[in-house]
């Protein structure tokens, strides 16, 4: 056999040390920085994926052999658990709005500290802060902020003689899902103002001046110009953030635990409580209904790819 | 060859050296609850100290939990095989037992130190499968002063009719005291209490018990009756505007503190949070407090019925390989010597055997109290969020804890959402 008829990227003998191409490192030198990593992540992402996958076609006996029960979790699910829709339409409505907040707010900050608004330095900092505090201190301080008796919000209301709008914000299921869903805002508007920022920063000057030339004002330097050339970078923080509401679950546990009435439940909330609260060591449903998750996350993730999908290249 | 000699001595010489030692320095695992409550800490660890003082080279090391953390945690540790030799559990947990976690302890305890009422809790198909330490009734606390200024007396037998009990909370609220002070935000039963002990009076022990087994219907019109006297103290204003995210904490400092209220339904494990010192969440000193019984409605089925329950208790992991010496451990607690001492440090009931008169110092005045509060009651055993399960359990959480107290949906929705839930099974 000679060099010509082995296909590149074949593992071959080259001498007594196998390599994956003839200029690449030898196989052994790979394994031995592959294999911690692979290690890793076979135990630690991949098993339980696949134990996910398995778990929800069963029905789990923690001392006895699982029995195998086909759909029935994913019939009963869909068909027979209003509590699951009511967390999917909780979550849809987070994921449909809330990243167009976080990205819209994070934006509309950015380009305040790149036109060098006063005391930017300042606020640069306070913006990004919250990204900084744990949820669980979030959580704790926005229940404060909402409490009906001596929160800020109520008591700024009183203030004011609005009296009558005074609400336990986070105790009525009108305006709970809202409450919290303002809390996670606040925390994340910093983050993507920093990635904004850094773009907008990133932007040639060249073309920025040759808009200032056009007599464009602030307003159409940043619809026209700006935020078409960063339109790749909202494109990606609006992906992320739809990811991250779609698995919302911490702040939503700290803060209401799914109540009142369900005005809260998030897949992510349901699933937990399925999992460790439904007095039962079966784990089959919960994985269910995360094994059903996945895949919306997974079709709402390639949706929003295409939807925004750039046909043009932009050239500076 | 006399490599291979040396290496062997070396090892036998090691294992004998060894194996004695280890033998000596057991070390027993305790997961337990109240993390946060420290005369039951307390009670724990002199409990701890007796067993080791009997059993040299034995040591008990406690980790101590919030509630809900623990349960979560004991579920991944004991399905993974790696759970405590010991562990607090509650008698509503029978998934445990369904799945063979629990060691059965009646050839371990000494049962005849122990209720009888208290090991049937834990009874399943014969076998009692956990020391009942905590027992609690279902009790209403209350501000005596406050009760005295609003111009009401209590009866001799501490229970005021539904028609005055409805003046009262009316009379309270407007005055601007909060009249029933609870919250359900951190808790998934604070906030029945009221309700559930009105409904078990008006239609008795057996119907309730059908009630909540799944046999007899949440709109049945004598449930509906409780439902609908209950909605009429709520639209009355009978719990905060907070009370949907109240924790069970805040609801005790609210009581006895700032801005303070006149009720407090409450297990009497009340007593473990009220009775710290006030920096650490007590009640002032010199409080006056009082308990009043449940109304009870007109031709109601046993207006002197009350909830007891088993609470906090402690079971044995059938896995560990110490679980012979785990169960020996409980029984260190099964003595009336320990349940005298849980009354005086605990002042909650227990399901130990011990006699109350032992409780002194300053706060016997109240066990007293309490003892006389339940003296002619008949009990019902378990709550419903002991009993529920499932889809119908976290309806009742959401609901009847939740939100038909905080006014968000009436008796005929309540029951109409409890009767799908439960029906569904």
């Amino acid at each position: 056999m000679t060099d010509a008829s082995v296909g590149r990227g074949a593992i071959r003998p080259l001498g007594r040390v196998f390599r994956i191409s003839p200029d690449g490192p030898p196989l052994g030198t790979v394994m031995t920085f592959l294999t911690p990593a692979l290690l890793v992540y076979l135990v630690f992402t991949a098993y339980p994926v696949l134990r996910t996958f398995y778990n929800s076609v069963h029905i789990l006996h923690p001392r006895a052999a699982d029995e195998y029960v086909g759909m029935q979790h994913y019939v009963q699910m869909t068909t027979a658990d209003p509590t699951f829709w009511v967390a999917v339409k909780n979550t849809m409505i987070w994921a449909g709005f809330a990243p167009l907040l976080d990205v819209g707010i994070g934006l509309i900050l950015a380009i305040c500290l790149y036109a060098k608004a006063p005391f930017a330095r300042f606020f640069r900092i306070a913006w990004f802060t919250p990204v900084l505090i744990s949820y669980v201190v979030v959580g704790i301080l926005w229940m404060w902020i909402y409490n009906f008796d001596w929160g800020i919000l109520n008591g700024a209301l009183r203030a004011v003689g609005l009296e009558s709008w005074t609400r336990a914000w986070l105790g009525e299921p009108d305006t709970a899902l809202v409450a919290v869903m303002v809390t996670h805002t606040w925390k994340w508007a910093g983050f993507n103002m920093v990635v904004c920022l850094a773009a907008l920063s990133a932007l040639p000057k060249e073309v920025l001046e040759a808009a200032e030339l056009d007599n464009c004002n602030w307003f159409g330097k940043a619809w026209f110009v700006m935020i078409p050339m960063i339109r790749p970078t909202l494109v990606n923080l609006l992906i992320l953030s739809l990811i991250g509401k779609m698995k919302i679950f911490d702040l939503v546990w700290i803060m209401t635990q799914g109540g009142p009435l369900w005005a809260t439940e998030t897949v992510s909330t349901y699933v937990y409580k399925r999992a460790f609260q439904w007095q039962t060591f079966d784990l089959g449903y919960p994985s269910a209904i995360a094994v059903f998750w996945f895949f919306v996350v997974l079709v709402a993730v390639m949706a929003l790819k295409y939807a925004f999908r750039q046909r043009d290249r932009l050239e500076y | 060859m006399k490599s291979a000699i040396r290496a062997t001595a070396l090892v036998a010489v090691t294992a004998l050296t060894v194996m004695p030692a280890a033998k000596a320095d057991t070390e027993l695992s305790l997961w337990s609850h109240w993390a946060d409550q420290g005369s039951k800490i307390e009670f724990i660890e002199a409990g701890i100290e007796k067993f080791e003082a009997a059993h040299p080279g034995v040591t008990v090391k406690p980790t101590w939990y919030q509630k809900n953390p623990l349960f979560a945690a004991l579920k991944g540790a004991l399905q993974a095989g790696q759970g405590p030799d010991v562990f607090y559990c509650e008698p509503a947990q029978t998934e445990y037992i369904d799945n063979g976690f629990l060691l059965p302890l009646d050839d371990h305890l000494e049962m005849s130190n122990i209720e009888g009422w208290a090991a049937d809790t834990w009874r399943h198909e014969g076998n009692v499968y956990a020391l009942p330490l905590e027992a609690y009734t279902v009790e209403i606390y209350f501000n005596t002063e406050m009760l005295e200024d609003l111009g009401f007396d209590l009866p001799e037998d501490g229970q005021l009719s539904a028609a005055d009990f409805k003046k009262l909370v009316e009379a309270a609220a407007g005055e601007g005291i909060t009249p029933i002070v609870q919250g359900a935000g951190d808790r998934p039963f604070p906030g029945a209490y009221l309700t559930h002990e009105v409904l078990l009076k008006k239609i008795g022990i057996d119907a309730y018990g059908d009630l909540l087994a799944g046999t007899k219907k949440w709109s049945d019109p004598d449930v509906m009756e409780a439902l609908d006297y209950m909605e009429s103290l709520i639209e009355a204003g009978a719990y905060p505007r907070s009370f949907a995210t109240m924790k069970l904490g805040e609801s005790h400092y609210y009581f006895y503190s700032n801005p303070g209220g006149l009720m407090l339904p409450m297990g009497s494990w009340y007593t473990s949070r009220a009775f710290n010192a006030p920096d650490q969440g007590g009640q002032p000193e010199g409080f006056p407090l009082g308990i009043m019984q449940a109304p009870a409605l007109d031709e109601s089925a046993c207006p002197e019925c009350k909830t007891a329950n088993i609470g906090g208790s402690f079971c044995v992991n059938a896995e560990s390989p110490n679980a012979e010496l785990a169960a020996e451990f409980l029984n260190a607690y099964a003595d009336p010597e320990m349940g005298n001492l849980w009354l005086q440090k605990v002042l909650v009931q227990t399901g130990i055997k011990s006699d109350a008169s032992t409780v002194s110092g300053p706060h016997a005045g109240y066990f007293k109290m309490l003892e006389a509060a339940d003296k002619n009651n008949t009990f019902f055993q378990g709550t419903p969020h002991a009993i529920l399960k499932g889809q119908c359990l976290e309806t009742f959480k959401q609901v009847i804890n939740v939100a038909f107290p905080a006014g968000q949906v009436g008796a005929g929705q309540a029951a109409q959402m409890m009767d799908q839930a439960c029906s569904a099974g």
